[in-house]
């Protein structure tokens, strides 16, 4: 590639990315000064309520879920449509990934409350709207993918017929990205708990507004010493969670599998299958049975539409020229219209963004480079930590099948458990045994980062190639010879991703481990994620939310594109598996 | 003594209906300074066989005695080339070679030597810094063939090594195969093929053993008598390629 080129595209996009984050932050400064006031329901901690709360959060996780689906599917198969759709929709995405979404919680809290008007729909929507951010991205970039990967002769099909664009939605493109969507699902639904959990532990402290929900529920119950309220809590957010695993996701993996485009060759099982897959084969018809009992909902009016369609003679906007032209200046219309509104609210959004800056900075606004980099410090103790055991287990496990299942497994059981809802007990723990604020918080980070490290690894494990293993122990290599020449280059692409994705959620632990309330008493620690905290729930200073959020993305933004891309890069060019 | 006995040797894996059974009863010998092949339909488990050979995959039940003795695990007097290639990507040609010669102790001096030896063997002066994706399929395998051979096996197997290439790739490739076989100064004697094109093997070897497919088993072992180098359309050739297809023919 040609070097000035790769450079302007890296400016572009770095330009292209606070272009976005300003409008975001411009967004939320349009409507900070409709703010309502908001009441907070009285959270119970006894055991009767228990089945309500999961509920507020299940249908939360639902509702975000659903626009997540809708969003993911437009959009991905928008960005799909053209290089020119692809240059501005996928960078986006990647700015939008890689932004700490908790740190936004208080933007969208005040953002969401204003809209309702103060109402308690405005912190639903803001609960909602942030569950949604943690679950859209991959999944849209999981459609993206599957429909630019779309060999170029299935296209050509339904071309060569003159399939109309309909028919074509539905009998390829969105099959071609069930599999990808699945598996992005799966993962969304992780993330999305992770996110649920922590908005409503926030909710918790400053008592301004109130989330009803498990995670309000964990956090009351522990900091009013009712562990067997907490254990069942914690139980029953288990349960929904391994329930929709069987369910749904397991079935629906398997469903999903049909609709994989490679042709692998059969390769022996290898694997017995036991008793207990037999039980989960009983599942599996679960998926299909859900999706024809939708098809019955929906074959009644599905029927009277094709039956009120036949009747019409079909419209050929080609024998109504005048026809034809007015509902091409009518789309031309609503294009920009919606331009111009979007333009209105970020350029009404600037203003005050920048009036919000021109008034004089708080004094707390002089701790912000210190607090930042007692933040990095904090997540590269925990980076480092995590490092030190994680590397060691995979490499060991890479040549050891019987231990690499093991850790599988453990690795799946952990990654169930959303790290959040642990956070009160770690908080009490830690607080009552050394009372030290710096390791509370370390620790904190670490559950948010290092299953990315340990999931990303495992994964890269089980994709060496088997020829490449197989060459290994066929000349006789050691074990150590072994790590150094097959498993720790093959793994290099996996390390990376992985600690982007660590980096990324340490950074979302990090505003919720430096600064929280426990027994009615506030912990705190110098750093980005206290100055934001600490702004947003006892100064409520604008400009201090402003200027705290406007660093840590910054910070995020520059580490992203400084370090782990290039990173990245060397290593997709010199580790790549592919030759 | 035969330098490579197999006796009785079976094999299967589990499998969601019982036991799948890859290779049955399976018994034949190598002598040194044999050229064998092993021919046989896809799923005759004769890639499997190779493995077992070498040590990569363990048998099920019956022996595989190298020199008269059983070998527990990796047999590191043999070397095996692989169908995919199985270079590593990050590791230059040079380093690919030196590889297993890493793992058998050899001092850094006398790696870099004879990899150069080898190199130069196949042909591929002047690409000992390149990247195996920097290479095209053939000059693959051709350092698939220098790892091996830079081992100095004293048997060689070969597992489908020339059907991921093209035909007109492959035919240069067997020759310079035997090229390397032929010389007094070669660095192996004794070659183990495994293919399932028959005139590849008829062309190639001295012995050719024709499996039946799934599970394996020995069909025939058919000594190839004809004058080096053969010609693909003489009579005595087609009369051995007719054979072994109506060997396999009948058995399906």
């Amino acid at each position: 590639m040609n070097a000035s080129a790769g450079n302007t595209r890296r400016i572009a996009g770095a330009a292209f990315s606070f272009l976005m984050l300003a409008a975001i932050i411009a967004l939320f400064f349009a409507y900070r000064g409709r703010m309502g006031a908001l009441h907070a329901p009285r959270l119970s901690v006894s055991i009767r309520h228990l089945p309500y709360y999961a509920f507020c959060s299940f249908y939360r996780m639902l509702a975000a879920y659903a626009i997540a689906l809708v969003f993911s599917i437009v959009y991905g198969l928008g960005a799909a449509r053209g290089r020119i759709w692809e240059r501005v929709m996928i960078p986006a995405i990647d700015i939008a990934q890689s932004v700490p979404v908790v740190g936004f919680f208080p933007a969208a809290v005040y953002f969401f409350v204003s809209l309702a008007h103060g109402s308690r729909l405005g912190i639903e929507m803001a609960a909602i709207f942030l569950i949604f951010t943690s679950q859209a991205w991959n999944m849209a970039l999981g459609v993206f993918e599957s429909a630019r990967t779309i060999p170029a002769d299935s296209l050509e099909v339904f071309e060569a017929f003159g399939a109309s664009g309909w028919l074509r939605l539905r009998r390829l493109l969105l099959p071609a990205c069930v599999p990808k969507l699945v598996y992005n699902s799966i993962l969304s639904w992780v993330a999305g708990w992770y996110f649920l959990i922590a908005c409503e532990i926030i909710t918790v402290g400053p008592a301004r507004y109130r989330l009803p929900g498990l995670g309000s529920y964990l956090m009351e119950t522990v900091g009013k010493s009712r562990h067997g309220e907490f254990i069942a809590g914690l139980l029953t957010l288990l349960a929904i969670i391994v329930a929709m695993d069987f369910i749904v996701w397991q079935p629906l993996s398997t469903w999903a599998e049909k609709f994989r485009y490679e042709f692998a060759a059969a390769t022996p099982e290898l694997e017995a299958p036991g008793e207990t897959v037999a039980i989960v084969g009983a599942l599996y018809q679960i998926g299909p049975t859900i999706l024809r009992a939708f098809r019955l909902i929906l074959a009644p009016p599905a029927m009277v539409l094709r039956a009120v369609r036949e009747r019409i003679p079909p419209l050929r906007p080609d024998k109504f020229p005048a026809l034809e032209r007015g509902m091409r200046i009518a789309g031309w219309i609503a294009v920009i219209a919606i331009a111009v509104f979007f333009a209105w609210a970020i350029v009404d959004g600037l203003v005050a963004l920048i009036r919000a800056l021109s008034r004089p900075w708080p004094p707390a606004a002089r701790d912000i480079p210190i607090a930042t980099l007692a933040s990095i410090a904090r997540l590269l103790v925990a980076y480092a930590i995590s490092l030190a055991w994680i590397i060691p287990c995979t490499l060991a496990a890479s040549t050891n099948p019987r231990l690499r299942q093991r850790l599988a497994s453990f690795a799946e059981i952990v990654g169930a458990v959303p790290a959040t809802a642990l956070f009160p007990v770690i908080v009490a723990f830690v607080i009552q045994v050394t009372g030290g604020m710096n390791l509370v918080s370390i620790l904190l980070i670490l559950t948010g980062m290092q299953w990315y490290l340990l999931f990303n690894l495992l994964a890269g494990v089980s994709q060496v190639p088997e020829d490449l293993k197989e060459a290994a122990r066929a000349f006789g290599l050691s074990r150590v010879a072994t790590w150094r020449r097959l498993m720790l280059p093959a793994l290099t692409p996996s390390l990376i991703t992985g600690s982007i994705t660590a980096w990324g959620g340490g950074w979302n632990a990090l505003i919720l481990s430096e600064y929280f309330v426990y027994q009615n008493r506030t912990y705190q620690v110098m750093g980005l994620g206290q100055l934001l905290d600490v702004a947003t729930y006892e100064t409520g200073n604008g400009t201090m939310i402003l200027l705290s959020l406007l660093s840590m993305v910054a910070v995020v933004i520059a580490l992203n594109r400084l370090v782990w891309r290039r990173l990245y890069n060397v290593a997709a060019e010199r580790y790549r598996l592919d030759y | 003594m035969p330098l490579l006995e197999l006796r009785h040797v079976s094999k299967s894996y589990p499998h969601a209906k019982g036991n799948l059974r890859v290779i049955e009863d399976v018994s034949f010998t190598v002598e040194e300074g044999e050229f064998v092949a092993i021919v046989g339909p896809s799923g005759c488990g004769k890639s499997t066989l190779l493995r077992i050979i070498n040590g990569v995959v363990p048998l099920t039940s019956g022996q595989v005695l190298y020199k008269g003795r059983q070998v527990d695990g990796i047999n590191r007097e043999c070397a095996l080339v692989f169908q995919s290639f199985a270079l590593m990507p990050w590791l230059t040609v040079e380093g690919n070679i030196e590889m297993p010669l890493e793992a058998l102790g050899i001092p850094p001096a006398e790696r870099r030597k004879r990899a150069g030896l080898y190199i130069d063997k196949v042909g591929l002066d002047g690409f000992e810094e390149a990247y195996p994706r920097e290479l095209s399929g053939g000059m693959k395998q051709r350092v698939g063939l220098a790892r091996a051979l830079a081992v100095e096996p004293r048997l060689l197997l070969m597992d489908e090594p020339f059907s991921a290439l093209d035909a007109l790739t492959a035919i240069s490739l067997r020759e310079e195969l035997l090229d390397i076989w032929r010389l007094p100064d070669s660095p192996v004697h004794t070659i183990l093929i495994v293919t399932h094109i028959i005139e590849e093997a008829i062309e190639l070897a001295d012995r050719v053993i024709v499996l039946s497919s799934g599970p394996g088993r020995v069909l025939a072992d058919l000594r190839i008598d004809l004058p080096r180098p053969r010609d693909r359309r003489s009579e005595g050739f087609n009369a051995f390629t007719d054979k072994v297809f109506s060997l396999i023919e009948e058995r399906n």
